[in-house]
């Protein structure tokens, strides 16, 4: 494509409430934005309004669109509400019961007495045994049973299948059964969505490969049929550049690619906000950030470090585990929705249930009467009296009753209970960001924190002086930083093998022609999603461990040599240790593979001063003040003002404390201080 | 200075976040499979005089700290102390088994001792008699592995690094067992180092409040629903294990919970069985009974935490010396677990006989495969069906809070076996309109040239029984080579069994209880069950009455006991 011809990049981003739209000119650095109501029985209508509303906005051709970006929660929705296709798994012989059984794990926090096991998504009637063996080593053990799969396909119609998914033990060393049973099935069953395991996760343990195999198969159809009404809407508009959608690692990919394996974005909505945090973390000069997405139900935290998105493979998507690459992220809940309950006991709880959007906190004045973190939050005079530009009245004696609801069980003012409230929801988050940080070796204080969501700036200050995090980065938009994290995005995949081996007897010859081969993958990736060779990035790193642990610790590759004294450096910063004189094992090669798409970064505000459009009473531990309203898009950059204060704009309020700064980067980011 | 509500609940979020954060580190840097794919593995912290403020969702636990006070005075402690022991006998039963490693540090803030902090896990192998340190055949305690009194570890941040190497010494895996030690001893000064934090962060005085006030919460809670469950006077519940594994046995655990006049609440079990030759004894430190009923009564208790609150809800626990349950030493102990999951069903059986029934039926006893031979050392723990209980049916396929199963691919990658049918044990769930936990069923083929094979399955003789109307579950079983002309069934409990090349163990595990007549279980739930494989069409017809074609036949049968003589009370 041809950027001067096409210069416009559109992100969409789908809320549960609105679509926002993001017009970038890419040659002048301009853009635009657009909100429409979001359309639930068919979300392509919004996204089409909005995309058609945004280039109307900025008086521009539908042809010049170069490329359309995309955060979706189809997938993640389907999973969590446990609404997916209609899916059938194909497995060995003998192993009908691997996902119902799981990993016999009731959850450590759990109570053994009281726990209910979750409904899996396929359910064991569902699941169909063929017989045929691989064995640990990857040797045929006994042949594919061909013959029986016409007949388990007839099952599977008689099912009425919308998916179909087929998890053959150690496929993860040897595919062949699974692909030949999945070349069969896909004539004897066509059209249907048939996905193998080893296309999505070739690792060992077989619960969670089933696992992954079939939440990606029971998506398909939905985000297949999702991609498709998005692609009619642009090409019906006008628009023909291709559609990218964001995976769960925070990197881009084309439409076709996660037709094939939707399952990839299951936290495609959280990585666009990160992405869009380091993003506007990068624009104002900072690289190591912790972030902090605060919406209505719940709190995702996440940690970038050297401009890197932290990714884990051993996350999961509600009760499920899903191997996937996926941001290394930790979801509590704790939203501005999170309700504040006195148990029988006399335990003050926040959370995890939460008021939503509806009815909603008790000040929306929709019919809840228990308080919530929003309603603490109005009470001590931290929000305006009014939200979304004015559209949407707060019901101040509403919350502060729901409050009183709690303070009398325990023996505390309203006020105390308000502060209480906070206290508690900012300690849950704490403790998040610490198994996000300092679990994994950082040092949380060497970190700005992005608070971000519509809950997130209220929220930054009180984090950072309970973390020692000295500077508090608050995004130009922080309520709709999906569709900034899209237009930066870069295209991203991974590509893996297995080598498991002892690095003493490590040959540098044998692993750099792993790499080879996995560079050979990553050239055909790139050449499939049209990344110019001077875009194509390749990182090599090798996953090690001590012989006989169970978990791996990614380790840049650049030779063999120091190679094991860089792995006990990083044991030892991770987990303040390390084991002299015990074998090291090389256990995965990785490239990680990354097309840059050079998304703009966008206008920087004039600079200027910020003047008060008003002024309203906080309450504070030490008394009341008057606190300083300012409206954040009349603030210029180098504007500086002190707290006590708070900046509304249309899609979040910040809370500047007392004592501390809030100054308007060159970027546009406001950097505060404490 | 008293801590308030919320800064309690700060807390002790932050306790949990800590825990969290000391698992995780083990979990990732551990060796032995028992850790690191099993989770055999937890953690607490306690008040600066040593009781359990912040325990894990487990009821075994006693007196942690106490054993190693006794020899080291609280006073002479310094910052940097590292505490550990595995002694069952000279801990009075903290830890109940020599496998069960306890590393305990004090920690400090400004020289002011202001708690401890635990890491606990099963280490694979200590030595002893067998591979695994744990048999059926053991007679004696000290045929169970190394012995660790209470000792200490690291003085001021040095480590006493001859007394680790003795102990590595003593096992069969010492890689594995020095990987295991520096995974816990790091854990412990993580979670050391969070305790300081959170003291620092409210004050010593704010922190030991908050502590004590998590304390006397729980022993409110527990106290107050002992008072709402149990009249005055004696309630009775008598369960019993199947063998010590050395042809002896059952052997009864007789309970009675009594509440006085004046509302003191006494555990007796003086009236269990004697100790067993074999190692099944308990020696159940008197902190366990409270322990135990506290999980219990802690359901949907948001907020709450189990520990020592617990046991100080019961005024009273007898024990009397030389029973299952107080054995003398060196009476074997190794597979003490059995005798624990069969006093954790007799628990809730004095509350289904103490509410008519509303209370869980019996769970089975987790299982445990070992597979020895060449160079390698298998320890498959299996999961149990659980009770069924008033709201919900029971779990399948269980083994114990937060312990999970080996995966078939990785155990085929890790020993010379080959998995070929690993499946819900069908119709092992106790019919009842909750149904019980189904078991599983594992099929191992043996690829070594051999291997000796020692199982422990327990609940087979006196199945876990079902409640209000529920029906028993089903039993586990071990056969070798089923179908085949050299088929043998083996002892449920028992060792030595010598494998070949191509032998096959098929392993089937109990199931739980079932809760209600189950002749009132919905149609369409015994149907979906018979889809799923959980039930039989056989038994949904025989046991729930109900057919293929969805249509309920024949009469309702009148709810007998199901269960002999001494389990009568249970029905409702």
């Amino acid at each position: 494509m041809s950027s001067a011809e096409r210069p416009l990049l559109v992100a969409v981003d789908i809320g549960g409430t609105f679509s926002d739209v993001t017009l970038q000119d890419v040659a002048t650095g301009e853009s635009w934005t657009a909100k429409t109501p979001s359309t639930p029985h068919d979300p392509s209508e919004g996204f089409l309004t909005g995309v058609l509303m945004a280039l109307a906005e900025a008086g521009r051709d539908p042809a010049q669109v170069g490329r359309v970006l995309h955060g979706t929660t189809v997938a993640t929705n389907m999973i969590l509400e446990g609404r997916t296709a209609r899916t059938a798994l194909i497995t060995t012989q003998g192993f009908r019961h691997v996902l119902e059984i799981g990993r016999a794990d009731l959850p450590r926090r759990d109570n053994l007495w009281a726990w209910v096991k979750p409904r899996r998504p396929v359910p064991p009637e569902h699941v169909f045994e063929v017989a045929g063996r691989i064995g640990a080593d990857g040797q045929e053990i006994t042949p594919l049973d061909e013959a029986a799969l016409p007949g388990v396909a007839e099952a599977i119609r008689a099912m009425a299948a919308e998916a179909l998914a087929i998890c053959f033990l150690h496929s993860f060393s040897n595919a062949a059964h699974e692909a030949r049973a999945a070349t069969l099935l896909r004539g004897l069953l066509p059209g249907l969505a048939i996905t193998a395991s080893h296309e999505v996760l070739p690792v060992v343990r077989e619960y969670e490969r089933s696992m992954a195999t079939v939440l990606n198969a029971a998506v398909m159809p939905a985000v297949s049929t999702y991609i498709a009404r998005l692609e009619a809407r642009l090409a019906e508009a006008g628009v023909s550049a291709p559609l990218l959608l964001m995976k769960s690692n925070g990197g881009v990919a084309g439409a076709a690619a996660i037709r094939r394996a939707p399952a990839q974005t299951a936290l495609s909505g959280p990585a666009a906000g990160v992405v869009g945090a380091r993003a506007d973390g990068a624009a104002a000069g900072f690289d190591n950030l912790i972030t902090v997405d605060i919406g209505g139900t719940s709190a995702d935290i996440c940690v970038i470090t050297g401009g890197r998105i932290g990714l884990t493979q051993s996350g999961r998507v509600g009760p499920w585990p899903l191997p996937l690459p996926m941001l290394d992220m930790v979801t509590i809940g704790a939203g501005g929705g999170s309700i504040a309950r006195v148990s029988p006991g006399g335990a003050l709880t926040v959370g995890p249930k939460s008021a939503g959007a509806a009815p909603g906190p008790a000040c929306y004045g929709k019919g809840s009467e228990e308080p919530t973190v929003t309603d603490a939050h109005l009470y001590l005079g931290h929000l305006p009296a009014s939200l979304l530009g004015g559209r949407m009245a707060l019901d101040a004696a509403r919350a502060e009753a729901a409050l009183a609801r709690i303070a009398g069980p325990l023996g505390l003012s309203v006020e105390a209970a308000a502060r209480g409230v906070l206290a508690i929801a900012d300690n849950n988050m704490v403790g998040a960001i610490r198994v996000v940080s300092v679990e994994r070796g950082h040092d949380p204080r060497d970190f700005a924190l992005v608070p971000f969501g519509g809950a997130g700036p209220l929220h930054g200050a009180a984090l950072a002086t309970l973390l020692g995090i000295r500077t508090v980065l608050v995004p130009r938009a922080p309520g709709v930083l999906c569709a900034q994290g899209l237009v930066a995005a870069d295209l991203r995949a991974e590509f893996s093998r297995s080598v498991t081996m002892p690095l003493a007897a490590a040959a540098a010859a044998k692993l750099e022609a792993g790499f080879a081969a996995l560079e050979a993958d990553a050239v055909t990736w790139f050449a499939d999603e049209a990344v110019p060779p001077a875009d194509r990035n390749s990182a090599l790193s090798v996953l090690m461990r001590y012989a006989e642990q169970g978990f791996e610790l990614p380790i840049p590759w650049s030779g063999l040599s120091g190679l094991g004294e860089a792995f006990a450096e990083a044991h030892r910063a991770l987990y303040g240790f390390d084991l002299p004189g015990i074998g090291i094992e090389i256990v995965t090669l990785r490239i990680t593979a990354t097309g840059r798409l050079h998304g703009a970064a966008a206008a920087r505000p004039a600079p200027g001063t910020a003047r008060p459009i008003g002024h309203q009473r906080i309450r504070l531990p030490e008394g009341q003040a008057r606190a300083a309203i300012y409206d954040r898009s009349g603030m210029g950059a180098g504007a500086c003002i002190s707290g006590p204060a708070i900046i509304t704009q249309l899609d979040a309020t910040t809370l500047v404390p007392p004592g501390w700064t809030a100054e308007v980067e060159p970027s546009g980011a406001i950097i505060m201080r404490g | 200075m008293s801590c308030d509500a919320v800064t309690l609940e700060i807390i002790r979020g932050a306790a949990r976040a800590a825990q969290a954060e000391m698992e995780a580190l083990l979990e990732r840097t551990a060796m032995s499979a028992f850790i690191r794919e099993k989770k055999d593995f937890y953690t607490a912290l306690f008040d600066a005089d040593g009781a359990m403020a912040v325990g894990s969702d487990l009821p075994i636990f006693g007196d942690i700290v106490g054993p190693v006070a006794a020899k080291f005075p609280l006073e002479s402690m310094l910052p940097g102390d590292l505490y550990w022991y595995n002694d069952c006998y000279g801990s009075r039963g903290a830890v109940s088994h020599s496998n069960d490693q306890v590393f305990l540090a004090p920690a400090f803030v400004d020289g002011q001792r202001i708690g401890f902090v635990m890491g606990w896990a099963h280490f694979s192998d200590i030595g002893g008699l067998r591979p695994g340190s744990l048999s059926p055949d053991a007679t004696d305690h000290f045929q169970e592995g190394i012995i660790i009194p209470p000792v200490r570890l690291m003085r001021g941040g040095e480590t006493n690094e001859a007394l680790l190497e003795v102990f590595w010494r003593n096992g069969r895996y010492p890689m594995q067992s020095q990987g295991d030690t520096r995974a816990l001893m790091a854990a412990v000064r993580l979670g050391e180092k969070r305790l300081e934090e959170i003291a620092q962060r409210f004050g010593p005085d704010v922190l030991a409040d908050a502590l004590a006030q998590l304390l006397s919460r729980t022993e409110t809670v527990v106290r107050d629903k002992l008072r709402a469950t149990f009249p005055v006077g004696v309630t009775r519940f008598t369960d019993a294990i199947d063998s010590d594994g050395q042809g002896n046995g059952p052997f009864r655990l007789r309970l009675a919970l009594i509440r006085t006049e004046d509302d003191r609440f006494i555990l007796d079990t003086t009236e269990t069985d004697d100790q067993a030759a074999g190692p099944v004894n308990l020696l159940m430190h008197p902190d366990v009974p409270g322990m135990a009923l506290g999980l219990y009564f802690l359901q949907g208790e948001q907020g709450q935490v189990l520990n020592a609150g617990g046991p100080r809800a019961l005024d009273e626990v007898r024990l009397r010396p030389g029973s299952l349950l107080a054995p003398r030493a060196p009476a074997p102990l190794g597979l003490r677990g059995i005798t624990m999951m069969r006093l954790l069903a007799a628990f809730h059986g004095l509350v289904a006989t103490a509410r008519a029934g509303e209370a869980p039926a019996a769970h089975s006893a987790y299982v445990v495969l070992t597979l020895r031979g060449e160079g390698f050392l298998m320890s498959d723990g299996v999961g149990v069906g659980y009770g069924a209980r008033p709201f919900a049916d029971g779990t399948d396929a269980v083994y114990f809070v937060a312990q999970e199963n080996y995966p078939v691919e990785f155990m085929e990658l890790s020993y010379p076996i080959r998995l070929l049918r690993y499946a819900l044990h069908r119709d092992s769930g106790g019919p009842g309109r909750y149904r019980g936990g189904c078991g599983v069923e594992r099929d191992y083929e043996i690829v070594a040239e051999s291997a000796t094979l020692a199982v422990r399955v327990d609940t087979v003789l006196n199945p876990p029984w079902g409640v209000a109307g529920g029906m028993n579950g089903g039993v586990g079983s071990a056969v070798v080579n089923p179908g085949r002309p050299d088929e043998r069934r083996l002892p449920s409990l028992s060792d030595g069994t010598r494998l070949k090349r191509g032998d096959i163990v098929r392993l089937f595990t109990g199931g739980g209880g079932g809760w209600g007549h189950p002749h009132d279980r919905p149609v369409e739930a015994v149907l979906a069950d018979i889809r799923g494989g959980f039930v039989s069409a056989e038994a949904a017809a025989r046991d729930y009455g109900v057919l293929r074609d969805g249509t309920r036949n024949g009469p309702r049968p009148a709810t007998k006991a199901f269960h002999r003589g001494e389990y009568a009370d249970v029905l409702g």
